[in-house]
């Protein structure tokens, strides 16, 4: 059986599904045909609708979909709407884990590309890692998951991660003081999705601690590229 | 000889060493240039160097000052890079929203054949979330009073404020770029501005050149 997830459901629901093929709904799931348009407004960010697409490209027998604060009002509203409008079958979780399960992949030496790709995966198939810690990561870089992933490009190896993607690999996807914590001496990018509600914490925490905000809707621009390679380059993250 | 240039997307400043503005349409196709920023200035260089480090280190050479704000405000774009007691403390580049800034404004100038240096700033203004929106804000004002000059200089107001919030409504910013040659865009701008013309990219494209050629012992 299909099952798709969205967010990051509580562990003993995602154990009881864990034979099924398990399929990450805000993940990139290759070529779908983009059907938000007609039913989303524009003002939707990219990983809602993508949820979207896939949702309906992908037509799972079953979504668990986590509609706690560990994900966000639009989450919560599109899990009705799958239901209700598409008659799909959802399984509603609010994952209210505080038990952690500590950060070795946001603090290794890895790249960002394979940082994001072993903390994404570890939910459909969990792993204990032993990782070298970085002592001196030149960069940090807060957010959720990123709709364009050539962004992981622009850091050094290293690079720190922090935000919700901290929460996700440590299983407290609703904790907001780790959400909220930077170290301070790290020249650090906050990066959110345009139209999401955490651009608030990007602005704001870039502000405190003289990082660098960007929000992106979608595909990389010119502009957020452009300010990314300035900000590491004049931050002396990258020569 | 050293060949500079900061490719913008309708005007491009070459440095030969005599200083050469061109409309970018009208570029030699073949262009190949020592040090560039800017517009397709991968293709157009032997070394291509971020536009907002250029600014950087164009404002570091010019401006004596621990604390500054400099701004460039080009035909579709508005760039900043704030320091703090010598240190890179911020940066900007709007390129999507609020785009269309000094283009639109050379388009108004030349179709109502305005001189935006004979014009005063306004009383008040449009809100100019970007070019487009704004220009239909002109034509209905026209409509309305038949002034010319005064809808331009409304529009004109607009995207100066728009720059001013863009920018963390500061005190002072120093200036960069072909607005620096407009009287009433800067006179509209509610904070001291100290304009620095259209070849602070290519200084600081100079700067990085002088750097390279220290670190290599040349």
């Amino acid at each position: 059986m299909k099952v798709g997830f969205v967010g990051y459901p509580p562990d003993k629901i995602m154990e009881e599904y864990r034979s099924e093929d398990l399929v990450d709904l805000d993940n990139d799931l290759g070529q779908v045909e983009e059907r938000d348009d007609l039913y989303l407004p524009k003002v939707s960010c990219s990983v809602i609708k993508r949820v979207f697409n896939n949702a309906l490209a992908i037509r799972p027998q079953k979504i668990i979909f986590d509609v706690g604060e560990g994900k966000c009002d639009s989450g919560r509203f599109l899990s009705w709407i799958l239901r209700e409008h598409f008659g799909m079958e959802i399984v509603e979780t609010r994952n209210v884990n505080r038990k952690s399960h500590g950060t070795v992949i946001c603090d290794s030496r890895l790249s960002l590309l394979k940082k994001f790709d072993l903390i994404l995966n570890n939910i459909v198939e969990p792993k204990d890692y032993n990782l070298t810690k970085e002592p001196h990561p030149k960069a940090g870089f807060w957010s959720v998951p990123c709709w364009d992933k050539r962004i992981f490009d622009l850091f050094p190896d290293g690079t720190k991660i922090f935000g919700w993607t901290r929460c996700f690999e440590n299983s407290t996807p609703e904790d907001l003081e780790l959400e909220c914590h930077v170290d301070k001496d790290i020249p650090t990018v906050f990066y959110a999705q345009t139209f999401c509600s955490k651009n608030i914490l990007a602005k704001n925490l870039a502000r405190v601690y003289k990082g660098l905000y960007v929000d992106c809707d979608g595909r990389m621009t010119a502009s957020v590229r452009a300010q990314i390679e300035a900000f590491m380059y004049l931050r002396g993250a990258v020569k | 000889m050293t060949v500079f240039a900061d490719f913008g997307s309708t005007w491009s400043k070459v440095v030969d060493p005599s200083v050469k503005i061109i409309k970018t349409k009208e570029l030699p196709r073949d262009i190949i240039v020592d040090f560039a920023c800017g517009h397709n200035s991968e293709n157009k260089s032997r070394r291509c160097v971020n536009e907002l480090i250029a600014l950087s280190e164009g404002g570091l050479r010019l401006i004596d000052e621990k604390d500054f704000l400099l701004v460039d405000v080009g035909s579709r774009d508005i760039k900043y890079v704030l320091y703090e007691d010598s240190q890179f403390a911020e940066t900007g580049w709007n390129q999507e929203c609020g785009a269309s800034q000094g283009f639109a404004i050379e388009l108004l100038e030349m179709y109502y054949g305005l001189d935006c240096n004979q014009l005063d700033p306004p009383g008040e203004c449009y809100p100019v979330p970007c070019g487009l929106i704004g220009i239909s804000r002109i034509f209905d004002e026209i409509i309305k009073t038949g002034d010319e000059r005064m809808a331009v200089s409304r529009f004109i107001k607009g995207i100066a404020l728009n720059v001013y919030h863009f920018t963390g409504k500061p005190k002072k910013m120093y200036l960069s770029g072909g607005l620096c040659e407009n009287r009433l865009f800067i006179e509209s701008l509610p904070c001291e501005v100290v304009p620095l013309g259209r070849l602070v990219l290519i200084e600081g494209l100079k700067e990085i050149y002088r750097k390279d050629n220290r670190s290599q012992g040349l």
